[in-house]
């Protein structure tokens, strides 16, 4: 069995991104900036009803508009719209303008029909169905263990509350889109994709080409969070329309677009109840809840790992549990996988209740979680983390801190599968001495390219700009999808082996006992006209699963506007070997931002009367900016000899947990909701009066 | 974007005369070419304003100071001797948006620029603003909106400027018709009032030329709160000024902003701060005055607090 070289030259290290330069200079092409020859804007027509019966699309009239090149319905006959934005049809043009001009007139015949897009009254067995031969909201799924009544009754302490999370979108920097060139020869599309193999299968299947027709390219790409594994319904139209006009056809999604049809993390309304012994031991747990996938829940489609439902306890062990959730369908876009779905809201509900416990029980919350939850890992973690952190002089009884500014800390921890399989890659050394290295995976912006780059150059002792990695190309050996957290382990371990490979091929093929380091370019120069090619795939032993990971908040409320700044995060996380220190801590940052986003400001709003989203750009769907950014330490526990583990999930779980318990800490009244707004804030303190009183 | 035709004019006569069929001025274009972009605004004719003549100088006077309307919000903020005299102004000006917005947006587009209620800005709903028959935020999505209102829409002024101006006495020169009149910021926005269709007191011809700031010695403050650090709309804004010897204050004011149409200001609160020795209870007593009619509705009821605690910390700024 291979395993990791117990001294390492280049693993471990902080080496910056080989694409750096590249992309700080623009050289790098994403895959919104690729231009073929003759290609054509692609813009899409979407349902401006939350729910219709339609039956009839004419677009003769956009077909005539100057520059249009082909107009598509997304499905022939008569349909049901389900939510505001669903994809009707699809226009490509010479220009941007002549899209817009086209999408203008597409005339539907529709019928508008009854809906509902809040989750509190879809509940209601009266509203307005989604689905006709379904209750919007279906029996529970039912977990039971020991006996929660009793073990209720006879608890020391006993602690409720009810939690609530918001709809948070995707929000990547580059929208979901492709672009497709259909020929004769075959497709070729450029996505911007976590996923290019299931772009190209999804792609092919949809046009009803053969896989191996289908080449999916993706040098670089701007987020995705999860939501971009397939080709979507937009990459579909691209292709169709890209049939149709002989042409390729780019088809990005506006902003406004992006926050309608492709993905979310669902939203959750949990009602809990924990209960321990005078210890601090916790012997029951309860849970009631409910969350909306949007038209997800109720039909067939979940949204693939999108699901309203999510891990309770979360990290805990209890003896005794009752859990009951399920998931209401509302007239709206559906969830998709988001990073790390269903933690950071079983996390930030859960470690709540368990601070509502601490609290109770006049016991260090830290403390409390050290006597519950038995994973070593995060025990050490915690450890580390109340010596860093300054844990013991910071923690201050709930709303103790004097003057209208009150300071608040708080914890909460993290548990996340990762791991990974199944990559293969192969590495062609050439007489010169260079070296590519060709897989097929992607980089999702994670810095896949790079980790690449530093195995092959720790196996053949060169640097890591000696290398060529080449990726996302569905050309190249197969890979998974981004997605789980499994890149770095699926990856690393094929490059590993591969590397092994071809180094032993070479080594045997020139004599050299060791090619190595100084002795590299003579080896190579050995090789006379020919390349040496060598093959490699994923290895037990290499990788494994199971990351933790802590994090502790620190956070000042202003208690008369109700503005949170928060001050610091710190992060202690392990995730097996680290391969690249630079970009592992780079990925945590983004978790912890984005869990800051998820804390304080991120939720799609709704609206009852219209159906429609109200807030579909970054002017009123707030995410965080640098002012708003606290300082964040990251540690990394090293942990060599588990192997390669995943980091870009486990790092954004617990951060609205530790933020919504240091805000809590701060004010001596809990925020049950997020996001932690000045609203919230102010009427937690019972700042806010009754609607309708004069103030 | 529907097309449109362009013009560029150097007079304040033509330019005038240009907006008059159905045209529209184009000044930074932040909010104008949005309003394009989403269907809300479809003007046949953009008249730019940004060639006219004078129209992008600070100028100090014996009285008072003129800002041009073309000057941009960032020239304001980095405008070293205005931040002396007119700190207020500076300050409001600091907290528009984003360092891109400020430098290319400018005072006039900022004093007429229009609502930007949620449903008003989304391309398929036709509200009560937009010449429909609904107020969709009164039992909707109104957590950013008024909290007094003279007419059935609830969408507050959200300029920063014209808070800071208001509690100035700034007036607005403005070329309506063949004359210059000179606004009050309250008159600038009275019709917003009244009108649930107008976002100020502007008609489509009416030109912002400049504004003219008195410069009587009164010191002057602005503080927001957002639900961001930066790079994010006051949920409530307070700017005041007053002339102030010791903790004694006179000829104050003290305005409010999102969460009328209009800048909000209340004469007795004026009132009743004159000659009165700034603490405490006085400034809690004058956010009393400030709110007493307040109606909130089902999500905007967190403003109050809000705006007591500006009130107060805007006041103390002044004598700090
Ligand atoms: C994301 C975002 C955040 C923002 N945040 C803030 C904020 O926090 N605070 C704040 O105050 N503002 C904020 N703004 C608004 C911004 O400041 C205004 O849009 C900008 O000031 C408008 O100026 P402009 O020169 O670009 O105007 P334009 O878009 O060119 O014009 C705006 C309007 O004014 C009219 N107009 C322009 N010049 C004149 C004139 N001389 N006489 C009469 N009418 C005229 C135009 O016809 C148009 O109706 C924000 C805007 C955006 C997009
Ligand atoms: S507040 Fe005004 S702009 Fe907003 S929906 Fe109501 S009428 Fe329209």
């Amino acid at each position: 069995m291979l395993s990791w070289p117990e001294k390492r030259d280049v693993i471990g290290q902080s080496t910056p991104r080989v694409d750096a330069p590249a992309k700080v200079t623009g050289a790098a092409k994403y895959s919104s900036d690729v231009q073929p020859e003759g290609w054509l804007y692609g813009m899409i027509y979407r349902s401006r009803w939350p729910a219709a019966k339609v039956t009839g699309i004419n677009i003769e009239k956009a077909k005539q508009i100057p520059g249009i090149k082909a107009v598509v319905v997304e499905r022939d006959g008569e349909r049901t719209v389900r939510f505001y934005g669903e994809e009707l049809a699809a226009v490509a043009g010479t220009s941007k303008q002549a899209c817009l001009d086209a999408l203008l007139v597409i005339e539907v015949e529709a019928t508008p029909l009854p809906f509902v897009v809040k989750e509190e009254a879809a509940r209601n067995p009266n509203s307005p169905r989604v689905w006709p031969d379904a209750a919007n909201l279906p029996e529970p799924n039912v977990r039971e263990k020991g006996d929660v009544d009793k073990a209720f009754a006879a608890a020391a302490a006993v602690v409720e509350g009810f939690f609530t999370t918001p709809t948070q979108l995707h929000q990547p920097l580059e929208t979901h889109g492709n672009t497709v060139s259909v020929t004769y020869d075959g497709v070729t599309c450029w996505a911007s994709t976590q996923g290019i193999f299931s772009v190209r299968d999804g792609l092919a299947d949809y046009l009803e080409v053969p896989h191996e027709k289908v080449r999916v390219i993706t040098d670089h790409m701007g987020g995705g969070f999860g939501a971009k594994f397939g080709p979507g319904a937009e990459g579909g139209l691209a292709g169709r329309l890209s049939k149709a006009a002989g042409a390729p056809v780019k088809l990005m999604l506006t902003r406004f677009d992006q926050s309608l049809a492709v993905g979310n993390r669902p939203s959750s309304f949990q009602q809990i109840k924990l209960g321990a012994d005078a210890d601090g031991k916790m012997v029951a747990f309860e849970m009631n809840s409910f969350g909306t996938a949007g038209i997800g829940a109720g039909a067939s489609s979940a949204g693939g790992g999108g699901g309203a439902g999510f891990p309770a306890p979360y990290i805990y062990v209890v003896p005794n549990i009752r859990v009951k959730q399920s998931s209401v369908a509302i007239n709206a876009g559906q969830a998709r996988a988001f990073r790390a779905p269903g933690h950071p809201i079983a996390s930030f509900g859960m470690e709540s209740i368990v601070d509502e416990l601490a609290v109770k029980l006049k016991m260090d919350p830290v403390e409390l979680r050290l006597k519950n939850d038995p994973n070593k890992i995060r025990q050490r973690e915690y450890a580390i983390g109340i010596e860093h952190f300054g844990w013991k002089q910071k923690y201050k009884p709930p709303g103790s801190s004097p003057g209208p500014i009150k300071v608040g800390v708080g914890c909460a921890g993290a548990t996340w599968g990762g791991g990974g399989r199944g990559t293969q890659a192969d590495v062609q050394i050439n007489p010169d001495g260079s070296v590519e290295v060709r897989c097929g995976t992607q980089d999702l912006g994670t810095g896949t390219r790079t980790l690449v780059a530093v195995v092959a150059a720790e196996v053949f002792g060169l640097k890591p700009e000696q290398i060529s990695a080449r990726i996302g190309d569905t050309q190249f050996p197969p890979s998974g999808g981004s997605g789980g957290s499994t890149t770095a382990a699926s990856v690393c371990p094929a490059i590993f082996d591969a590397c092994t490979n071809a180094l032993q091929d070479l080594q045997k093929k020139t004599g050299v006992a060791d090619a190595r380091g100084s002795n590299w370019s003579a080896a190579c120069r050995k090789l006379g006209v020919n390349p040496l090619t060598s093959h490699g795939k994923w290895q037990e032993g290499l990788s494994s699963s199971g990351a933790g990971g802590v994090q502790f908040a620190e956070v000042e409320v202003d208690t008369e506007t109700g503005f949170v700044k928060v001050r610091k995060i710190l992060c202690v996380q392990d995730c097996g070997l680290i391969v690249d220190k630079l970009t592992c801590e780079t990925q945590i940052n983004g978790g912890v931002i984005m869990g800051l986003g998820y804390a304080l400001y991120e939720e799609r709003v709704m609206d009852s009367a219209t159906g429609v989203v109200l807030n579909p750009n970054f002017e009123t769907y707030k995410v965080p900016n640098f002012a708003d950014v606290p300082e964040i330490e990251v540690i990394l526990v090293d942990m060599p000899e588990r192997g390669v583990i995943g980091v870009g999930e486990p790092a954004t779980i617990p951060t609205a947990g530790a933020i919504a318990n240091a805000v809590a800490n701060a004010l001596g009244v809990r925020v049950s909701s997020l996001p932690i707004t000045p609203a919230r804030v102010l009427a937690a303190l019972g700042k806010v009066g009754k609607v309708g009183s004069k103030a | 974007m529907k097309p449109f035709q362009y013009a560029a004019p150097r007079t304040v006569d033509s330019a005038v005369s240009l907006a008059a069929d159905q045209g529209r001025f184009l000044a930074g274009g932040i909010d104008i070419l949005g309003e394009m972009k989403d269907y809300i605004a479809s003007p046949r004719l953009l008249v730019n304003v940004k060639d006219l003549p004078v129209t992008r100088e600070i100028t100090p006077g014996k009285e008072s100071w003129t800002i041009g309307t073309n000057v941009t919000i960032s020239e304001i903020e980095q405008h070293a001797e205005l931040k002396r005299i007119f700190p207020g102004l500076q300050q409001a000006a600091a907290e528009v948006g984003s360092p891109q917005i400020r430098n290319v947006a400018t005072v006039g587009g900022n004093l007429a620029q229009h609502s930007r209620c949620w449903y008003y800005r989304h391309r398929d709903i036709h509200c009560l603003k937009k010449g429909g028959d609904t107020c969709y935020a009164h039992d909707g999505e109104n957590k950013y909106h008024s909290l007094f209102s003279g007419n059935p829409c609830i969408s507050p002024v959200v300029s920063n400027l014209a808070i800071a101006l208001a509690a100035l006495d700034a007036r607005a020169i403005v070329r309506r018709g063949r004359e210059e009149v000179a606004l009050s910021i309250a008159d600038l926005y009275a019709k917003a009032w009244e009108n649930p269709e107008a976002h100020n007191s502007l008609t489509g011809t009416d030109l912002i030329l400049r504004v003219q700031i008195p410069d009587a010695g009164r010191r002057s403050a602005y503080q927001q709160v957002s639900e961001k650090a930066s790079f994010d709309w006051a949920l409530v804004s307070c700017a005041a000024a007053a002339t102030v010897e010791g903790t004694k204050l006179s000829k104050v004011r003290v305005v409010l902003g999102a969460v009328a149409p209009i800048p909000w200001q209340v004469q007795a609160a004026h009132d009743f701060l004159e000659g009165k020795k700034l603490d405490d209870d006085v400034a809690t007593q004058a956010a009393g005055i400030i709110l007493k009619d307040a109606t909130p509705r089902e999500h905007n009821g967190y403003k109050v607090p809000i705006a007591q605690a500006l009130i107060r910390r805007t006041l103390k700024q002044l004598v700090g």
